[in-house]
């Protein structure tokens, strides 16, 4: 009962198991404000989804779910175009690297390892950072100073590179190497990780960029529709790795549980709410690390020959 | 002679061969399978399958206890696979050696009325390609031939038929093949949900005091049907299209759950 064969993936699986993991992470999504993308992966090969299929459909999920999302924040004027333009420039620079280096990785049977090692630093640091920076701000609500963590507008390195343009929604004047290079490390980790990347261009564009933080988050969704496309057509042209049955049952979960997850999130505080996203990281990324670390029960792989056969 | 006489031949000559035959003649098998075609729908959970057949002439009386041995050996469609082997490296466990064995079947089943070993020699096994070590998996590659010198290749060989075990796609069954009568003798065997397609063969053997009387084949077809394979031939046979597709589906799901799901 319930089992459904997935054409891609090429194995069968419960269609509720799969629907619930779209709502659960879903539900965290709406209720943090993050893709999920870096959960739903990790979770998906864990069931037994080959990782290099996980990736590419995960990355057509997220066109769903960052359509809906920046579709929102639209609506409340917080996208810079411009600036979401020249992140998407570099972002499509690096999915064509991304999608290559897969095919290379799969084609050498280091994908499976590549995948992981990528989760687990990401995941390792930027969990370790959110962690500490949360439980600081929780203590400082304690002992009743301000929350904010924004210092005043400052000059750093960034100011000193040329190439200028301006971006006026973010009141920025900056040079473009930074944002196209952000732009470009974001396209390879989504194509590489399945991942649209907010959880590493949120933070860059806040501290590097030193953006205005309520166009950060509709900007990053902006990019990561066209990114994530561009990595699910490039992907399905040159790995065939794109379920879109896998994908379709997910947007569906994911749609239900971010609702109930946004609804959720409004009754916590956002400190608290960061300690506990920033537990889930690095929960997910332990337990890619151990499975790296400990012995395999079997030490040996079958796969397919693929290329130059 | 003219046209007239040799139709007269035949005509006495070919029932009266026919009923030599019936009297005197060797043993043969005549067998079948309970499905030709697989369809792989999104139902698809696996198959099991029956082979069953009957021994003609045969010269089994009551009194003797198993004169015949039948084996039934399934091949699904043959293909180049890589095994990797994994070592720790830095603390963790990477994919370190390969190889790439070519003509590998895609699956493999063999079933008999007792273990192989006891029915006939190696020789006759081999010959007949029946049981694992008759696979004869041919490494290709630069460090094919080093490999094979010291004997590593064995050790990759055995994990190809241990890992195809697990994943339910390689078997071997000494009692898989049981006589229903004296001379009807059927075989069942579970395919699991990760078949490959293909076009697979269902060898039947008969065998009496280690020597092969009689085979008979039949031809199996796995294939994927209905929205499955419509899924998996559009990405294989137009990959950019089913791309562009599987983008477009994501957009409208989005925009529908933003139309739904919008409160102001």
């Amino acid at each position: 009962m319930f089992e459904i064969y997935l054409p891609i993936a090429e194995l069968s699986v419960n269609l509720l198991v799969i629907l619930g993991m779209g709502g659960a992470v879903g539900f965290l999504s709406g209720m943090f404000g993050v893709g999920g993308g870096f959960l739903m992966t990790p979770l998906l090969i864990f069931l037994g989804i080959p990782p290099a299929v996980a990736v590419a459909t995960e990355a057509n999920q997220i066109v769903a779910s960052s359509v809906s999302g920046a579709l929102a924040q639209w609506r409340r004027g917080n996208v810079d175009i411009k600036m979401g333009s020249v992140l998407l420039v570099g972002g499509i620079v690096g999915a064509v690297f991304g999608v290559q280096l897969v095919k290379l990785l799969r084609e050498i049977g280091q994908v499976d390892l590549i995948i992981s090692l990528s989760y687990v630093t990401f995941l390792g640091i930027i969990g370790a950072l959110m962690l500490i920076e949360s439980v600081r701000a929780i203590r400082r609500v304690k002992a009743g100073g301000p929350v904010s963590m924004r210092r005043p507008g400052q000059h750093n390195w960034i100011h000193g590179l040329p190439f200028k343009m301006r971006f006026k929604h973010s009141k920025l004047y900056i040079s473009a190497i930074p944002p196209l290079m952000i732009g470009t490390f974001v396209g390879v980790l989504a194509a590489i990780m399945g991942v649209g990347g907010g959880f590493i261009m949120v933070p860059a564009m806040i501290y590097l960029l030193r953006m205005p933080t309520n166009v950060v988050v509709g900007t990053s969704l902006f990019q990561i529709i066209f990114v994530t496309a561009a990595v699910t057509i490039l992907h399905s042209a040159t790995n065939q790795t794109v379920d879109v049955l896998l994908a379709l049952i997910l947007m569906i979960g994911g749609v239900i549980g971010a609702q109930f997850g946004a609804r959720a999130g409004q009754h916590l505080k956002g400190e608290q709410l960061r300690a506990l996203l920033a537990l889930m990281v690095l929960g997910v990324s332990l337990r890619l690390l151990f499975d790296l670390v400990i012995q395999p029960e079997e030490l040996f792989s079958v796969g397919p020959a693929l290329g130059g056969h | 002679m003219s046209w007239r006489n040799i139709l007269a031949a035949i005509f006495v000559l070919w029932p009266m061969a026919c009923a030599f035959a019936a009297v005197e003649g060797t043993e043969q098998i005549e067998s079948d399978i309970s499905s030709r075609n697989i369809a792989i729908e999104s139902n698809f959970t696996g198959q099991r399958i029956v082979i069953f057949g009957t021994i003609e002439n045969s010269q089994h009386s009551e009194f003797e206890k198993a004169l015949y041995d039948v084996v039934v050996a399934i091949r699904g469609p043959k293909g180049t696979i890589v095994i990797r082997q994994k070592s720790r490296v830095a603390g963790i466990w990477v994919n370190t050696e390969a190889h790439t064995f070519a003509n590998v079947p895609g699956y493999y089943a063999v079933l008999a009325t007792r273990p192989l070993g006891e029915i006939a020699k190696l020789t006759v096994l081999n010959a007949y390609g029946l049981g694992f070590g008759s696979l004869n998996l041919r490494a290709l590659g630069p460090n094919a031939a080093a490999s094979a010198a010291n004997g590593s290749l064995n050790v990759f060989r055995s994990a190809v038929v241990r890992i195809r075990q697990k994943e339910g796609l390689f078997s071997y069954k000494s009692d898989g093949v049981v006589f229903v009568g004296r001379n009807l003798f059927r075989a069942t065997i579970d395919m699991p949900a990760n078949v490959p397609v293909g076009q697979y063969a269902t060898d039947v053997y008969l065998l009496r005091n280690g020597e092969i009387l009689s085979h008979n084949r039949s031809q199996l077809k796995i294939q994927k049907q209905g929205f499955e394979r419509f899924v998996f031939s559009a990405a294989f046979d137009h990959p950019l299209i089913y791309g562009i597709v599987a983008v477009i589906i994501a957009i409208s799901a989005g925009l529908m759950a933003s139309a739904l799901t919008r409160r102001d």
